[in-house]
């Protein structure tokens, strides 16, 4: 199997570059990240983040063959060789694979990520409906993996004011949720022509998303909310085709 | 801090699946049909100022490079169009999942060059 | 602007190559007229949505995407008054 792969070192490299690996995977290795792993016993130098090696933290996030996604959940069987591995579109690259997420992050707690309720809290939870909470599916799933943001031109040309597919569809996962008191003040927030705005139904992020959710529609019903209308439906989730 | 990080950002190396380059090509489309608006009010104006001017102008359509421009015009606006419509349709939640959009996307752009041939088998 | 499109070239189907005694007499026609003119609000109302658009992704320094919203909207202007004083002076 044969990568390229893209290196920086801050202390040695002006520039990133590719460089090429040749491996014969195990019977054993199904996907990306196996590889990746069993590649740094040919150079331990190789750097990239993982953790749950099973598609649930976000922390494997690369460009693979153009198109961003999940190293661990990404099967080696029928990618285009040689695999081109590249860090997440726009991100400042500290090293090799790894980006810094700082201002991902920074967009992400600008929605005010957590529940806002100020009735006294009950004894023992907040009641919700199963049809209330069926709202959320779709929105609850993101684990901020960032593979949406970094693959959306909008985010690119201003990542500093556009909130982003993954802020927003976090945004929407309060938006929508009955124990939350303040939609209002969600609403307001994202009423300007940067925070949301910016938005034109490019829809890259839905196409990549490696858990199958669909920002772009997220992003649909809060504007339609914004407006006064509350749609029927809530998110899909769709089967996440493999990237080639 | 460290000096200034290096980013990836090489559009020609990212993958760009058909709803952003009908995205695109609906911006592209935009723009080269505002920037002929000056020039086509100017056409308006000469084709009602005199016998004289509206002759020139009624010959000058005939060549054939101004029909090859004015059949680019006419495809620019035949995608913008339907690029529009699109759009118009996810803002009220019609074809916003990714599947349909996916969709409506192949149509707006073979949609766009379809009435581009169309056009050019009138004119030319 | 989509359905003043189609009456356009509805029109032009039904008598083409008109003269230009033809053509003038049909523009000056109130009702054309009226129609031309909604259709150029509409048309340069609808540039500025889409180029407005365009500056806020593409010009980040705040003063230089001032100074082009303002030639933008200058222009279209510009261009409005040019339109009225086409269909005034194609008037009976």
């Amino acid at each position: 199997m044969r990568l390229s792969i893209s290196r920086y070192d801050p202390e040695h490299d002006r520039a990133p570059h590719l460089q090429d690996f040749e491996i014969e995977p195990a019977d054993s290795d199904h996907m990306l990240l196996d590889v990746l792993l069993r590649l740094k016993a040919q150079d331990n130098t190789l750097t990239f983040r993982k953790s749950c090696r099973e598609g649930v933290c976000g922390s494997d996030a690369m460009n693979i063959n153009g198109r961003n996604g999940l190293a661990c959940i990404t099967r080696i069987n029928g990618l285009k060789q040689p695999v081109v591995l590249r860090p997440l579109p726009s991100f400042p690259i500290v090293r090799d694979l790894v980006v810094d997420m700082t201002n991902f992050f920074k967009q992400y707690h600008s929605i005010a990520p957590y529940l806002i309720n100020s009735d006294p809290s009950p004894q023992t939870e907040r009641l919700q409906s199963p049809e209330d909470r069926d709202k959320l599916n779709g929105a609850y799933e993101c684990i901020l993996c960032a593979c949406c943001s970094s693959q959306c031109p909008s985010f690119w040309w201003n990542p500093d004011k556009f909130v982003g597919p993954a802020g927003l569809i976090q945004a929407y996962r309060f938006i929508f949720d009955s124990r939350d008191q303040a939609t209002h003040q969600r609403l307001d927030d994202l009423n300007d022509a940067y925070r949301l705005f910016r938005c034109r139904t490019i829809m890259n992020c839905s196409e990549v998303c490696p858990k199958g959710l669909e920002p772009a529609h997220a992003i649909e019903m809060i504007r339609l909310k914004m407006l006064g209308v509350d749609k029927e439906g809530g998110l899909e989730v769709h089967r996440v085709p493999p990237i080639g | 801090m460290a000096r200034s990080r290096p980013v990836f950002l090489n559009p020609m190396q990212i993958q760009m699946p058909v709803g952003a380059l009908a995205s695109i090509v609906h911006r592209t489309t935009g723009i080269l049909l505002a920037a002929s608006v000056p020039f086509d009010v100017y056409l308006l104006d000469l084709s009602l100022r005199s016998e004289h001017t509206f002759a020139q102008i009624a010959n000058w359509l005939a060549l054939p490079a101004v029909k090859v421009v004015a059949l680019a015009l006419i495809w620019a606006l035949a995608h913008h169009a339907l690029a529009g419509i699109r759009h118009l349709l996810t803002d009220v939640g019609i074809g916003s999942t990714l599947n349909a959009a996916r969709r409506s996307a192949w149509l707006v752009n073979l949609g766009g060059v379809v009435t581009a041939l169309l056009a050019a088998g009138v004119l030319l | 602007m989509l359905a003043f499109m189609v009456f356009v070239l509805g029109t032009l189907w039904l008598h083409p190559r008109p003269s230009y005694l033809e053509w003038r007499s049909w523009v000056g026609r109130p009702g054309v007229s009226i129609f031309v003119l909604i259709f150029f609000a509409a048309l340069l109302s609808h540039i500025w949505v889409g180029l407005r658009d365009v500056l806020l992704d593409y010009a980040r320094p705040a003063g230089l995407r001032g100074f082009l919203l303002g030639a933008l909207g200058a222009g279209l202007l510009g261009t409005a008054a040019w339109v009225v004083w086409i269909v005034l002076r194609a008037q009976h």
